[in-house]
């Protein structure tokens, strides 16, 4: 197992964001994590990289501590923003002298084929610098990725032509977990759907296995979680 | 070495608009010094002196101020990509003390060149083994004393805040250290006079020369002057520095150790 | 959704996609856009067109393989077979299409006759 959490609770002051999840997590798996805001999304992706810590229960990721591995970890974050100055350029400094397993000549591609402009990111809109924050992201060999969604906010063609970056990028010994509403549009990505309700989990199934059904992932997502 | 260098190319970056300015404004303290045309050369001097301990005053606070913003990176999120970088909490840590230390040191070593230069004008003279003994010594002592520790306390205080932001009581902790710090402060400020002295002292000049007893000799505070008015300069006592020194250490790991251990 | 990429086209409530993904195959055989002895894309190019998982392209290559439609050749990539059964599958699509005509037409209670009358006025015009 690549990733797995065990009766992982997490609880926050006011209410618990996850309650009880046990998950097991393979190589060369691609994972929708879908569910309504609030459901636990963010934290399931932020316990896996260990920026939280679960109020009980274990999480291990390559058989060892989130934080301890995050050089092997990939997380796309939100909320993370870069330092308004920062140019790709920069951006690319920060990158190949920070990590070992940054490919420098993949992250300049990246940023062609996602029209990324060469200039400060404060002087961005937010969806080129979603695409940025993406390329940064891809242009990393790890084993695991987290991108908590990578496509709010952005535009049609941009996402697009992002989830169209991600299967271009993926290794078939990679794990993906993605978060997203935009659940239509990515659900080709996933072999694998993960519901959660309210912090638990509501559904854990296969995508195609849903569609063998007649339903589409979406369609699923309207009576599991409705 | 090229990550730690990274980092300090990031803390550069970040703060330049801290620290550019304050390094151009001794172009500032230097042109209040020549402004200053009081008759009395005495007064004159006293004037000058004051304006530079306002500068060393001011310095410390805009390095205290810079070094302390970390409460932005984690409202946007930059924080965030910080922690889940390679590098451990004590080397983001040690990259930011040895950023404001760096410019703090240029800072402070011109100053003490100011000073150098202010009482000159006036026609004091200290003697000391070496021009770089003149120059460095006393902004060593007293970075080492007073700004290394307060920098390494600052990044405590603001890294041990910014641990508990997500449960949303942040300035608790923050309240306490802030209100505890006097106590601590008067705990060893008691302990060390009770030591002062007892190990050799650092003879930064070979003498003080016996104009600055005639202006400053009075008064309390002088007694390490005043007591060698016979000629018996006993030198900066080397307690305070040694243990500033391990505070500081000790502030750093600390605040290195928390890091780790923060959630974002 | 439907993700419709020029011949290529997936509905994600219509089942698995692989079984799509053969079946378009089929029906760009059945048409002429594609032809024996044809390229396919690599599995990767044509995931990353649709925005779907490779896994799932390979997948619909092995189906499409089993059935002796394609062959994998080494090296050289994905090919639509020589003696790929094109004429079958214009056939089979033709008789698809035709259940669904029929269905609509026992439904309205028309008589065969009529439903070549129609078909024939609508052949040349459509």
């Amino acid at each position: 197992m690549l990733a797995k959490l065990e009766h992982v609770t997490k609880r926050y002051v006011k209410n618990e964001g996850l309650r009880d999840l046990s998950l097991d997590f393979p190589a060369g798996e691609v994972v929708g994590v879908l569910g309504l805001n609030g459901s636990g999304k963010s934290t399931l992706l932020k316990l896996l990289a260990g920026l939280l810590f679960p109020t009980s229960g274990t999480v291990t990721v390559f058989d060892g501590a989130p934080r301890s591995k995050r050089a092997n970890i990939v997380f796309l974050g939100e909320n993370d923003a870069l330092w308004p100055w920062m140019t790709p350029s920069d951006a690319m400094k920060f990158m190949s002298n920070l990590y070992d397993d940054f490919d420098a000549a993949r992250f300049t591609g990246l940023l062609d084929s996602l029209k990324v402009p060469l200039r400060k990111t404060k002087t961005m809109s937010r969806g080129e610098r979603g695409r940025l924050r993406l390329a940064m992201a891809l242009a990393r060999n790890a084993k695991l990725y987290l991108l908590d969604e990578p496509l709010a906010g952005i535009d049609l063609i941009s996402r697009e032509s992002i989830l169209s970056s991600i299967v271009q990028e993926w290794h078939t010994d990679e794990t993906i977990l993605l978060s997203t509403h935009e659940v239509a549009e990515a659900e080709g990505l996933f072999e694998r759907a993960i519901y959660l309700r309210e912090g638990r989990l509501a559904l854990d199934v296969s995508a195609e296995s849903l569609r063998e059904g007649g339903k589409s992932v979406v369609d699923t997502f309207r009576e599991v979680l409705a | 070495m090229k990550r730690f260098s990274t980092l300090i190319w990031l803390e550069h970056r970040r703060n330049w608009m801290w620290s550019l300015p304050l390094l151009g404004s001794l172009l500032f303290w230097a042109w209040g010094i020549k402004q200053v045309t009081v008759m009395d050369v005495g007064e004159r001097l006293g004037i000058r002196a004051g304006l530079l301990a306002g500068a060393i005053a001011i310095g410390t606070l805009v390095l205290c101020i810079m070094i302390g913003r970390i409460r932005s990176e984690t409202r946007n999120g930059q924080y965030q990509v910080l922690l889940m970088s390679p590098p451990a909490g004590y080397t983001h840590i040690t990259a930011r003390f040895t950023y404001a230390v760096g410019v703090g040191f240029a800072y402070y070593v011109a100053i003490g060149f100011l000073f150098w230069w202010v009482f000159a004008l006036a026609g004091i003279h200290f003697d000391a083994r070496s021009l770089v003994d003149l120059i460095l010594a006393m902004p060593l002592y007293g970075m080492s004393v007073g700004v290394f520790p307060l920098l390494a306390y600052t990044l405590l205080l603001m890294v041990f805040v910014s641990a508990y932001r997500i449960s949303g009581k942040g300035w608790i902790p923050g309240v306490v250290m802030l209100l505890g710090t006097p106590v601590v402060l008067q705990w060893i400020g008691n302990g060390m006079t009770r030591i002062l002295w007892t190990l050799p002292s650092w003879r930064v000049f070979e003498n003080v020369p016996a104009a600055v007893y005639e202006q400053f000799g009075q008064g309390e505070g002088y007694e390490f002057i005043t007591s060698a008015s016979e000629l018996d300069y006993t030198g900066l006592p080397i307690e305070p520095m040694l243990l500033m020194l391990a505070l500081t250490v000790v502030f750093l790991i600390l605040a290195g150790r928390i890091w780790q251990e923060v959630e974002a | 959704m439907i993700n419709d990429k020029g011949n290529w086209s997936i509905d994600m409530s219509a089942g698995p996609i692989f079984e799509q993904i053969a079946k378009n195959v089929h029906q760009m055989l059945a048409r002429g856009a594609l032809k024996p002895g044809d390229k396919l894309p690599s599995a990767r190019d044509l995931a990353a067109k649709l925005n779907v998982n490779p896994n799932t392209i390979v997948h619909a290559y092995n189906e499409l393989e089993a059935q002796n439609v394609i062959e994998k050749r080494r090296g050289l990539g994905t090919f639509v077979r020589e003696d790929a059964p094109v004429t079958g599958m214009k056939k089979d699509m033709l008789h698809q299409a035709a259940n669904a005509y029929a269905d609509e037409g026992r439904q309205l209670d028309a008589s065969i006759q009529e439903a070549i009358t129609a078909l024939k006025e609508v052949w040349d015009v459509g």
